[in-house]
């Protein structure tokens, strides 16, 4: 399955990136193909390309704050949690995101 | 209790802070130097009758004393996106012109966002006024009843309750202080960068906007001190002849510690989650005596952020060097002493730590 996100956290230095690096090791332990791009203070790294959007199963955004650029994900999928929950669960967030791909089919 | 979710006052409020952070921190640090180095902050620049420093001191204070729109725009923007900048920016200017301050500018930012969207939702125009929307009728209309609103209704009592709040700080006597900062550095420890963290600095960000910078440095002295703590606990309990950290622990150690000198709490949590009651305790014990120590001896930094660097932006800078040695001390001490030793076989056979259940009001499926 292929899984694409957003991470965001408030000040936008560290909780960014921590959920960025739990989510994208627990997708790819579950063998999942995953991208998530960071919205930091210093701006977006590691952009989504439109095609990653196109083919992703489910959107997960794990943000504190207002993302930019939510349009992207029109009549997608989302799951969105706080930060700290991708941080605390990255495993569960997952399984979860897995059970909602599933219902969908 | 849903309605008042799907506002998402938190999620409105952060986002304006995350914008604010990086102005009050380069603000902070230009009237730091500036005022540092003799300069005055004026209110304007006469030529040929200021020096590099008053320049210096002029620029930190000019953004400083923005902060109230700042943050009204910000919220404004998170709430009604584009259509909510300008509205937010003449909102929070007259929260500014009133006297209302920051807890003005977080309050006219929301009637700010909201009023915007209400016009957008319930005034319906034929086409050929469509460009008028966003140029002329939601600004002006948003921001006469907003400004209005902010003048005539909440000005007032938000400027009397500020001062008032200001006032009752700055007379704390030295006892209540010590507590003050006691609590203030055990909800800024407890959950390493968190909810609880992030609320208190909404909190103690506010009191800083009206000249109040005790509350705010107690709070960031503890942030930068807990991950160090961490640390120093590593080579006290080594001292025990105990080994309190797996290899893996040990490693991300090396990168928390330099992270926790800039004021980056967040390098512990992979440790914190391994023994979360062990290291919340000493956190929370360190976190108090660091706040305690840096309110009581009136450590005030006029940067919200930047560990170690906002040490040369204080009055006294060797007080806020005595509360984080405190808190580090302490911390690490507690630490070294309460968390059990791990035998080779432990560490040996590490397992994945169970993690959290996600609770379903905290995850949102669209």
């Amino acid at each position: 399955m292929k899984i694409v996100g957003v991470a965001a956290c408030t000040v936008g230095i560290a909780h960014t990136y921590i959920a960025q690096e739990k989510l994208e090791n627990a997708g790819k332990k579950a063998g999942h193909e995953i991208s998530i791009e960071t919205q930091g203070t210093i701006g977006t790294e590691n952009k989504l390309t439109p095609q990653q959007i196109q083919e992703a199963d489910i959107i997960i955004l794990a943000a504190d704050v207002k993302i930019s650029g939510r349009d992207r994900f029109e009549g997608k999928r989302i799951i969105q949690v706080a930060t700290e929950i991708a941080v605390k669960s990255p495993n569960k967030l997952i399984e979860k995101a897995e059970e909602v791909v599933k219902q969908k089919q | 209790m849903d309605k008042l979710k799907e506002l998402n006052i938190k999620g409105h409020l952060l986002t304006a802070i995350s914008f604010l952070i990086p102005i009050v921190c380069g603000a902070g640090f230009l009237i730091a130097i500036g005022m540092g180095f003799g300069g005055t902050f004026q209110d304007q620049l006469i030529q040929g009758e200021f020096s590099i420093w008053d320049t210096l001191a002029t620029m930190g204070g000019a953004g400083l004393g923005l902060l109230p729109v700042v943050i009204a725009t910000g919220i404004s923007y998170s709430i009604a996106e584009k259509p909510g900048i300008a509205p937010g920016f003449i909102i929070g200017l007259t929260a500014n012109a009133i006297g209302a301050g920051f807890i003005g500018g977080i309050l006219g930012g929301f009637l700010a966002g909201y009023l915007a969207i209400a016009i957008l939702k319930h005034i319906k125009v034929p086409k050929w006024a469509k460009g008028l929307m966003p140029t002329l009728i939601i600004p002006f209309f948003t921001s006469i009843i907003g400004g209005l609103i902010m003048v005539y209704v909440i000005g007032l009592p938000i400027a009397a309750f500020t001062s008032l709040l200001t006032n009752a700080l700055d007379s704390l006597g030295s006892s209540s202080l010590l507590m003050f900062g006691g609590v203030v550095g055990i909800l800024s420890g407890v959950d390493y960068g968190g909810p609880i963290n992030k609320t208190v600095f909404a909190f103690v960000l506010t009191m800083q906007a009206e000249g109040v910078n005790g509350p705010i440095t107690a709070l960031q002295l503890v942030n930068t001190a807990t991950p160090i703590g961490f640390g120093l606990a590593y080579f006290i309990a080594k001292l025990f002849r105990k080994n309190i950290y797996t290899p893996i622990e040990t490693e991300a150690l090396k990168s928390a510690v330099p992270m926790g000198f800039i004021n980056i709490v967040e390098g512990v949590i992979p440790i914190v989650m391994n023994n979360i009651v062990r290291c919340v305790i000493a956190t929370a014990i360190g976190g108090a005596a660091g706040g305690a120590v840096s309110m009581s001896l009136g450590a005030d930094a006029t940067v919200p952020f930047g560990g170690v660097l906002m040490l040369p932006t204080m009055t006294n800078p060797w007080s806020g060097v005595a509360a984080l040695l405190v808190n580090i001390l302490v911390t690490g001490l507690t630490l070294a002493l309460i968390m059990k030793n791990k035998t080779q076989e432990q560490i040996n056979l590490q397992t994945e730590v169970e993690e959290d259940d996600i609770d379903v009001n905290d995850i949102k499926i669209l």
